[in-house]
C-alpha cells in the first residue's frame, strides 16, 4: 500500500471535508474545527476508548460511537453536539463522579485538571448518586521520591499505564483491577525503581499520579513560565518552566509541543531546581592570598586586564562549556581568536579534538541537520556507541514508539543492556570500546567478504573472524544484521558518545556509511550528544582546528589535552573556562589539577563553585539556563529558542554579558550586545544558520507535528574537516573488568549533581556489572562492594544487569565522592578493574 | 514460590502459544492449583518465566474474580452470585443466612481455614439463579435449606 493515499468524504455536523481514509473520527473532527471531549485519548498512545467522553452519533448507527477509536468511512455523517451526545457526555463525568474524591481544595491538580473543566463545561452540576463513595486509600502514597499517588480521584484512563509502557518502556504500571475498582499503580503499591521521568504524573488528567517535590508549594495560577529547552542532553527536549517568587518550581512538557511532546526525562522534569540552588555564585571572587574573597566586577575585570596583556596569543587558552548558548559560545570563540589571538580552543574537556573533529565528518554534521523523526523513518535503524537509553532517554522515547507502529529493525551494538533493548529486532553485545571491529566486521559481511571500494586500503587485509574475534561476536549475529541491511532500502544510524571515548571507530563509521551508501541505500546518520548544545558549540567554532560553520581557522591551536600539557610545560600561562568542570571531568584528574595549578592566571566563569572554580584566581557568577535568551542546537541540528524566567541570582550576569565584559576591557566596542544581533552575525559567519527559522519556537501546535524541519541547520559550504585515524587502544592486562564510563540515566556531568531532587534519586554512587559476573562472584545487586584499579579504588553499591556484556564494569562519570576519572591516567591503557565484596 | 508440579504445567502451556506472555492465564490457573490462591512472589515468578513485568501479571490477575490474588481462602471457596437475576431471587438473603451459619462477614475466612464466603458477579447461571460456586461445583436454585444441607456435607 506504500505511497498509495486513499481518501475519504464525510459530513461533520453537516461541514463536508475530505481526510485520509482510517483517519480517527475525532482527529477528522478537530480538523475540521469541532471540539470534542477526551479523557483516554492520547495521541501516540494506543487507543483503548475506554472513557467514552467523545461519543458521537453517526448517522445510520444506532449507538453512539467512541470517536478517539472508530474511523471514519466514506460517506460517513457524523454529529457531535445533538442532545443524545450532549446528554451522554455530562452521565460519563456523573459516573466518574460517582466515587470521585471532589477533594479540589487540597488537590495539587485544581486549577489544571481535566476533570474540573470538563464538568465545568460539559457536566452535570448535581450528582444523583446517594451510595457511599468508594475509597481506594485513606491517604495518599508516595510511589517513588518524586511521585505520589492519589488513587481515589481516578479516571480510569490508563494514560499513565501506556505512556509507562508504550512510550518510556519501562511498564512499571498496571490497572489492577476492574470497572470502578481498576486501581492504576505499581505492583503491589512497592515503591518504584523505575526511570523516575514522571511522564505518568504528566499525562494523568487529574490530580492522581502528582510531583512530589512539588506538594502543597503552589497553585497552577500562582505560578509564571517560559517556554524553553532542557538544559541537560542533546536531545533538546521544549519545555516550560515555572517559578513562584523568584525561585523556579517546576519544569513541564506541553502536549504536541517540541519533539518530545508531553514527554520528558528525570533530568528534564525534576533537574531544573539546580537553578534555584542556595549554593549559585553571587559574585565574582577574586584570590587574595590563598583564598577566593568576594570582588566587586570592576576588581574582577581590572585583575583580568592587568594580568592578561592584548594579543597574548598562544600562550592563552579558552575552553567554553557546550551548555552555553551559541550566541554565548559564538563571541567567546571571537574574544579568544580576535581580542587574545589566541587559536586555543575547545568545548570539552572529554575528548580529543582530532576525534571530535573526525566524529563531526563521520556522522555529516557538516552536511546539515538530520532529524530523527527521517530516522524514523527508515527501514533499518542501527544504534551504535550509545548507551542511548540513559544518555538520551527521550530519544529513547521517541525510538521506541515509532519502532512499535511500524514496520521497520532496529538493531543496537552495545557492550551494556539498555531498556531499548525490549524494542530491538536484533541486540549485538560487543566488547567495549570495540565499535571498530564491528562496524569493520558488518561492512565485510555486507560485501560478503570483499571490502567495498569504497573501504579500500582500511579494509584490504582484514578478515572478518579475526573482527568477530576482536568484537567479541559471533560471526552468526553480524550476518544477521548485514542481511537486515541489505534488505532495506533506507538505513539510519544513531552513533553516540562512545565513539569519542574510543576514536578508533570513527573512521570505520564512515566507511560503513559509504559502503551502504555505493550500495544504492539511502543513509542517514545522527549523532547521539549528551550535552544539551554540544552541537551547537562545534558549530559556533568553539574548536582547535575549525571556525564558525566548521570553516577553516588562520592557525589550528590546541585542544583542552594539548593545552593543559602545555600549561603543565609551563608553555600556557592562561586559560580562561566558562562553565567547563575541567578539573572534574578530564580524564586523569590528579595531572588535571596540576597542570591548572601551573597556571598564572585561571579566569572561570561558572554558576557554581566547581572543583575547577576552586583553583582559579578570579570566578565570574554566571547565569543559568533559565535566565537568559538565546539558541541551543540539539543533536540532530536543529536551533530551539531558550528563553529568561527569572534574573541571574544576586550580582551574577548573563554569560554573554560577562564574556562582552571581559572583551570590552581591551575593545570597547566588541560586541554584539544582544543576542539577537549575535545570532544575526552568527547567520553570516557560518551559512549552516544563515537560514535557519526559528519561528516554529514561538507556536504551539494542536496538530501534534513535532518535526520542524525548517529549524535545522544546513550544509556547510566552507567545512574543512578532515578525519584522523586512531591507533586502536590498548588495556591493562591485569583486572576482570574493562571500566567504562557515561552518564547515568538520572544525571548529566557533574552539573545535574547540584539538583536537590535528582541527589535524592541516586545519592550512592552505583557500579554495574552483568548478572552472570556477579553471580561467578557469588555477589548481587545492592551488595557494598570495592571497585580497585591500578590508580585508584573505592566503595560502591552493586547494580547487575541481565543483558550486559560479562567483563565490563560501568561506573557513571556523575559522582562527587567516586570521580571515574580517578582510574584513568594519562597516557596508559584503558583501566581494568576488580570487584569484591566488602564485609564489615 | 511455585510448585514443580506447576511450573511443569506452565512449560507446557508455553508449547500452546506464539509467544510466551500468552500463557499467562494457563500460568495464574496453575499457580492456584498449588494453595487455593496466587501470592505475590507466584506473580514475581511467573514473571520472570513469561519474560513479562510483575505488574503485567498481577493486571492480567485481578482482572478476574477466579484468581485469589494474594488472598489465602478456605479448604471451600463458597462464591455467591448477587447480580441481577440471583438477587432478584433473594442472593441478598441466602449471603446473611451464610454469614449467620458460618460466623463470619463475606470476604473472611472461618478460623479452623474451612470456608472462605465471597461474592460475585454473575457466574452465566441466570436461568436456575439463586446460585453459587463452591470451589469447581457449581450449586442451583438454592434455598436457605438447600445450603444448610450442602454445608453439613463438607463439615
Ligand atoms: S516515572 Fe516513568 S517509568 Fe516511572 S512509573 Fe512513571 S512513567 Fe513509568
Ligand atoms: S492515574 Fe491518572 S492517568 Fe492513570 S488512569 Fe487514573 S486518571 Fe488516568
Ligand atoms: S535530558 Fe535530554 S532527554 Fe531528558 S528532558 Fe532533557 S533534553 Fe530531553
Ligand atoms: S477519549 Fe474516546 S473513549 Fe476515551
Ligand atoms: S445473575 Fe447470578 S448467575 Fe447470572
Amino acid at each position: 500500500m506504500h505511497g498509495v493515499i486513499i481518501m475519504a468524504t464525510v459530513k461533520i455536523n453537516g461541514k463536508e471535508i475530505t481526510v485520509q481514509d482510517n483517519t480517527l473520527i475525532l482527529d477528522a473532527a478537530r480538523d475540521a474545527g469541532f471540539e470534542i471531549p477526551t479523557f483516554c485519548y492520547q495521541a501516540d498512545l494506543m487507543g483503548i476508548g475506554s472513557c467514552r467522553m467523545c461519543l458521537v452519533e453517526i448517522e445510520g448507527q444506532k449507538k453512539l460511537q467512541p470517536s478517539c477509536i472508530t474511523p471514519v468511512l466514506h460517506g460517513m455523517s457524523i454529529n457531535t453536539e445533538t442532545p443524545t451526545v450532549i446528554s451522554a457526555r455530562a452521565s460519563m463525568l456523573e459516573f466518574l463522579l460517582a466515587n470521585h474524591a471532589l477533594d479540589c481544595p487540597v488537590c495539587d491538580k485544581g486549577g489544571e485538571c481535566e476533570l474540573q473543566d470538563m464538568v465545568y463545561k460539559y457536566g452535570p452540576h448535581k450528582g444523583r448518586h446517594a451510595e457511599k463513595k468508594f475509597k481506594f486509600q485513606e491517604k495518599d502514597y508516595a510511589l517513588s521520591p518524586v511521585i505520589i499517588k492519589n488513587s481515589n480521584r481516578c479516571v480510569q484512563c490508563q494514560k499513565c499505564v501506556r505512556v509507562c509502557a508504550e512510550v518510556v518502556g519501562a511498564n512499571v504500571l498496571g490497572a489492577l483491577g476492574r470497572g470502578d475498582h481498576q486501581e492504576e499503580t505499581s505492583f503491589f503499591r512497592h515503591f518504584l525503581d523505575c526511570d523516575q521521568d514522571g511522564n505518568c504524573i504528566e499525562v494523568c488528567p487529574v490530580g492522581c499520579f502528582m510531583r512530589l517535590p512539588y506538594r502543597y508549594r503552589t497553585r497552577p495560577w500562582d505560578l509564571k513560565g517560559a517556554d524553553t529547552v532542557c538544559p541537560y542532553c542533546g536531545t533538546g527536549c521544549r519545555m516550560v518552566i515555572e517559578h513562584r517568587d523568584g525561585v523556579l518550581i517546576r519544569s513541564k512538557a506541553q502536549l504536541g509541543v517540541g519533539l518530545n511532546s508531553e514527554t520528558l526525562c528525570a533530568r528534564g522534569r525534576f533537574g531544573c531546581d539546580f537553578a534555584s540552588s542556595t549554593e549559585r555564585l553571587k559574585t565574582p571572587l577574586i584570590r587574595r592570598g590563598g583564598s577566593l574573597e568576594p570582588a566587586s566586577w570592576e576588581e574582577a575585570l581590572g585583575y583580568i586586564k592587568e594580568h592578561i596583556p592584548v594579543n597574548i596569543g598562544n600562550k592563552m587558552g579558552g575552553i567554553a562549556s557546550p551548555r552555553l548558548t551559541n550566541e554565548e559560545l559564538y563571541l567567546f570563540q571571537k574574544l579568544l581568536r580576535d581580542i587574545f589571538g589566541s587559536p586555543n580552543l575547545d568545548s570539552t574537556a572529554r575528548w580529543e579534538p582530532e576525534a571530535t573533529e573526525g566524529f563531526i565528518k563521520a556522522t555529516g554534521m557538516d552536511e546539515g541537520g538530520v532529524s530523527v523523526f527521517d530516522c524514523m523513518e527508515s527501514d533499518s535503524v542501527l544504534v551504535i556507541g550509545s548507551h542511548l537509553s540513559d544518555e538520551n532517554p527521550v530519544t529513547d522515547y521517541i525510538v521506541r514508539r515509532i519502532k512499535n507502529t511500524r514496520r521497520m529493525s532496529l538493531i543496537i551494538a552495545s557492550p551494556r543492556e539498555m531498556k531499548l533493548d525490549s524494542s530491538a529486532t536484533i541486540k549485538l553485545r560487543h566488547s567495549p570500546g570495540r565499535e571498530a571491529a564491528v562496524l569493520d566486521a558488518i561492512a565485510l559481511a555486507v560485501n560478503a567478504g570483499k571490502p567495498s571500494p569504497a573501504e579500500g586500503a582500511a579494509l584490504k587485509d582484514a578478515k572478518i573472524e579475526d573482527l568477530i574475534a576482536s568484537a567479541g561476536v559471533t560471526k552468526g549475529a553480524v550476518e544477521q544484521i548485514a542481511q537486515r541491511l541489505l534488505a532495506a532500502n533506507s538505513i539510519a544510524i544513531i552513533a553516540g558518545m562512545e565513539f569519542l571515548r574510543h576514536p578508533e571507530g570513527i573512521p570505520e563509521l564512515g566507511l560503513l556509511k559509504e559502503a551502504l551508501k555505493s550500495s544504492g541505500k539511502k543513509v542517514l546518520v545522527m549523532p547521539a550528544l549528551d550535552r544539551a548544545n554540544q552541537r551547537g558549540a562545534w558549530e559556533m567554532g568553539v574548536h582547535p582546528a575549525f571556525g564558525p560553520g566548521y570553516g577553516p581557522v588562520k592557525d589550528k591551536g590546541l585542544g583542552c589535552a594539548g593545552m593543559l600539557e602545555a600549561a603543565n610545560r609551563g608553555d600556557l600561562d592562561m586559560m580562561y573556562i566558562a562553565g567547563a568542570d575541567v578539573a572534574a571531568m578530564h580524564p586523569d584528574e590528579e595531572f588535571t589539577r596540576k597542570a591548572l595549578l601551573k597556571l598564572k592566571l585561571l579566569v572561570v566563569q561558572d554558576i557554581f563553585l566547581s572543583e575547577t572554580a576552586k583553583l582559579a584566581h578570579v570566578v565570574l557568577p554566571g547565569s543559568s539556563f533559565a535566565e537568559k535568551e538565546g539558541t541551543f542546537t540539539n543533536q540532530e541540528g536543529r536551533a530551539q529558542i531558550i528563553r529568561k524566567l527569572l534574573p541571574p541570582p544576586g550580582k551574577a550576569k548573563r554569560d554573554l554579558d560577562v564574556i562582552r565584559a571581559v572583551g570590552e576591557v581591551y575593545d570597547p566596542s566588541f560586541g554584539p550586545k544582544m543576542p539577537v544581533l549575535v545570532l544575526d552575525e552568527i547567520r553570516n559567519a557560518a551559512g549552516m544558520y544563515a537560514h535557519v527559522s526559528l519561528a516554529f519556537n514561538n507556536k504551539r501546535n494542536t496538530e501534534n507535528k513535532l518535526d520542524n524541519r525548517h529549524a535545522l541547520v544546513q550544509g556547510s559550504a566552507t567545512s574543512a574537516l578532515s578525519v584522523t585515524r586512531f591507533s586502536a587502544a590498548t588495556t591493562e592486562p591485569e583486572g576482570r573488568f574493562h571500566l567504562t564510563t557515561g552518564n547515568h540515566l538520572f544525571h548529566s556531568g557533574r552539573f545535574s549533581r547540584r539538583s536537590g531532587t535528582l541527589l535524592g534519586l541516586l545519592s550512592a554512587a552505583v557500579v554495574e556489572i552483568s548478572e552472570k559476573d556477579a553471580a561467578s562472584l557469588n555477589l548481587k545487586s545492592g551488595d557494598k562492594v570495592k571497585v580497585k584499579g591500578r590508580h585508584y579504588e573505592a566503595i560502591l553499591s552493586l547494580k547487575t544487569k541481565k543483558g550486559s556484556k560479562e567483563g565490563v564494569a560501568f561506573i557513571a562519570e556523575n559522582y562527587d565522592d567516586v570521580p571515574v576519572n580517578r582510574f584513568f591516567k594519562k597516557g596508559e591503557p584503558a583501566p581494568r578493574v576488580d570487584i569484591t565484596k566488602v564485609t564489615y | 514460590m511455585l510448585s514443580e508440579r506447576a511450573k511443569k504445567e506452565i512449560e507446557a502451556a508455553l508449547r500452546k502459544y506464539p509467544n510466551r506472555k500468552s500463557a499467562v492465564m494457563d500460568a495464574l490457573r496453575a499457580a492456584q492449583k498449588d494453595k487455593g490462591h496466587i501470592a505475590k512472589d507466584d506473580m514475581d515468578e511467573i514473571a520472570s518465566i513469561l519474560e513479562m513485568r510483575s505488574v503485567e501479571v498481577n493486571a492480567a490477575a485481578a482482572f478476574y474474580t477466579m484468581y485469589n490474588v494474594d488472598r489465602p481462602v478456605g479448604k471451600y471457596h463458597i462464591q455467591v452470585c448477587r447480580n441481577i437475576s440471583c438477587s432478584l431471587l433473594g442472593a441478598e438473603h441466602l449471603i446473611k443466612h451464610m454469614e449467620r451459619a458460618l460466623s463470619i462477614k463475606t470476604g473472611e475466612t472461618t478460623p479452623d481455614k474451612r470456608f472462605t464466603l465471597s461474592t460475585v458477579e454473575c457466574l452465566g447461571s441466570c436461568g436456575t439463579a439463586p446460585m453459587m460456586q463452591i470451589n469447581d461445583d457449581y450449586h442451583e436454585n438454592l434455598t436457605e435449606a438447600k445450603i444448610d444441607e450442602l454445608l453439613k456435607k463438607l463439615e
